[in-house]
């Protein structure tokens, strides 16, 4: 066998653990079947200082964390509201960001994990809310969501479906483990606003889960603001892949200036009332509205 | 915002910076898909936001305190106080 051909079968033997996720295959039946065709175990492997990061983040609970939101949608929203019947297609209203791989699963498994998340909540049993919050904490936004999956999503016209097996990245360094695909749609703020911003679904459906990009491209980039959502949430700091958001005060803090004046003065002539004058200036450094929800 | 002066007199202001959530009939809702409309309440981005408060105290008051505090809620649950201004102020006798 020849020194070339040994090299390429390795790189295939490598490469098969991420083999799973593409068009046209088989769509998984079970959570762990779904966790399988997309492990990133892999990816943390090679990137340890990545997964670090991405451990602490909200992706990595991206149900989990998020379950009333999505239990209301699920079990008021769907049937009572809409009259309809708790499909795939509605699932993924929520699902579809918060994980993305969820599109490869099959109508039964999608429709059992809104079953799952309605249970989650509603269940008597701690027991049982123990046992399935654990079970769907093994999903998430995950390596291969933003890297495959929501890789091509902005710009479908220009670079299609996300290539089979393929790790889409900033910088397309070569990697025996994959085939790296480079692309500037992972530098864009249009790539996080596919889930951070008004939300268009398959059937034309708008889900304000929330609205971040209409403030960042109206309020912020309209008005000289230069920076994207990746210069604050990852470059600034190295924050890298742990996101840092809404839930962290060290970066709430860093986009909201603060100062007060407090002057003490004794006005009206003749009466002398002690009165205190505040002065206070809240300066919005951010991106985009604060809060947003 | 708390300004308490040394003759009992506690005098408080609130100011909340939020967005509401309307459906389709204008009621507010928490639901992101019954959510069509936001009345933005929020603070804009490179807008500084100012505000004046004005409080006045009992006529024989000497002194008083006053704090202002700017709290972060990211939820309607969970607030954390994020900045904190106290000064005591003197008032001078006549």
């Amino acid at each position: 066998m020849s020194k070339k051909l040994l090299v390429i079968l390795l790189m295939m033997a490598v490469m098969l653990p991420l083999s799973a996720f593409a068009e046209g295959m088989k769509k998984a039946d079970t959570i762990d079947e779904l966790v399988k065709m997309f492990d990133d175990r892999k990816c943390m492997e090679c990137h340890p200082q990545i997964a670090k990061e991405w451990k602490e983040s909200f992706h990595a609970k991206s149900v989990t964390s998020s379950l009333n939101g999505m239990r209301n949608f699920f079990a008021i929203g769907v049937p009572t509201e809409w009259e309809r019947e708790l499909t795939k297609a509605e699932a993924l209203k929520c699902l579809d960001c918060h994980v993305p791989e969820i599109n490869y699963a099959s109508e039964k498994l999608a429709v059992e994990i809104a079953n799952m998340i309605i249970k989650a909540i509603d269940s008597k049993s701690k027991s049982e809310v123990k046992k399935i919050t654990k079970e769907l904490s093994k999903l998430r936004v995950g390596c291969i969501s933003c890297h495959n999956i929501k890789a091509t999503s902005i710009a479908k016209g220009l670079m299609g479906k996300p290539v089979k097996d393929a790790v889409y990245g900033v910088n397309g360094k070569e990697s025996p483990a994959h085939l790296t695909i480079q692309t500037n749609a992972l530098r864009t703020s249009l790539f996080c606003a596919q889930c951070h911003g008004k939300y268009v679904a398959a059937d034309g459906e708008i889900i304000m889960c929330n609205t971040l990009s209409g403030s960042y491209y109206n309020g912020y980039v309209a008005n000289g603001g230069g920076e994207t959502c990746q210069d604050c949430h990852m470059k600034k700091g190295k924050r890298g892949h742990f996101f840092p958001g809404g839930h962290d005060l060290e970066i709430v803090k860093e986009g909201i200036g603060f100062n007060a004046n407090i002057l003490g003065v004794k006005h009206t002539v003749g009466k002398w009332i002690p009165t205190a004058i505040v002065d206070i200036a809240i300066d919005n450094k951010s991106g985009h509205r604060v809060p947003d929800g | 915002m708390i300004a308490k002066d040394n003759k009992g007199t506690e005098l408080k202001e609130t100011k909340s910076y939020y967005e509401i959530g309307n459906d389709l009939d204008g009621f507010m809702r928490y639901g992101a898909w019954q959510i069509k409309e936001i009345v933005d309440l929020t603070l804009q981005p490179l807008v500084k936001q100012k505000e004046k408060y004005v409080f006045e105290f009992k006529k024989d008051a000497t002194e008083a305190d006053v704090t202002v505090n700017l709290y972060y809620y990211i939820s309607g649950k969970k607030g954390d106080k994020i900045y904190s201004k106290s000064k005591k102020l003197k008032f001078v006798e006549e």
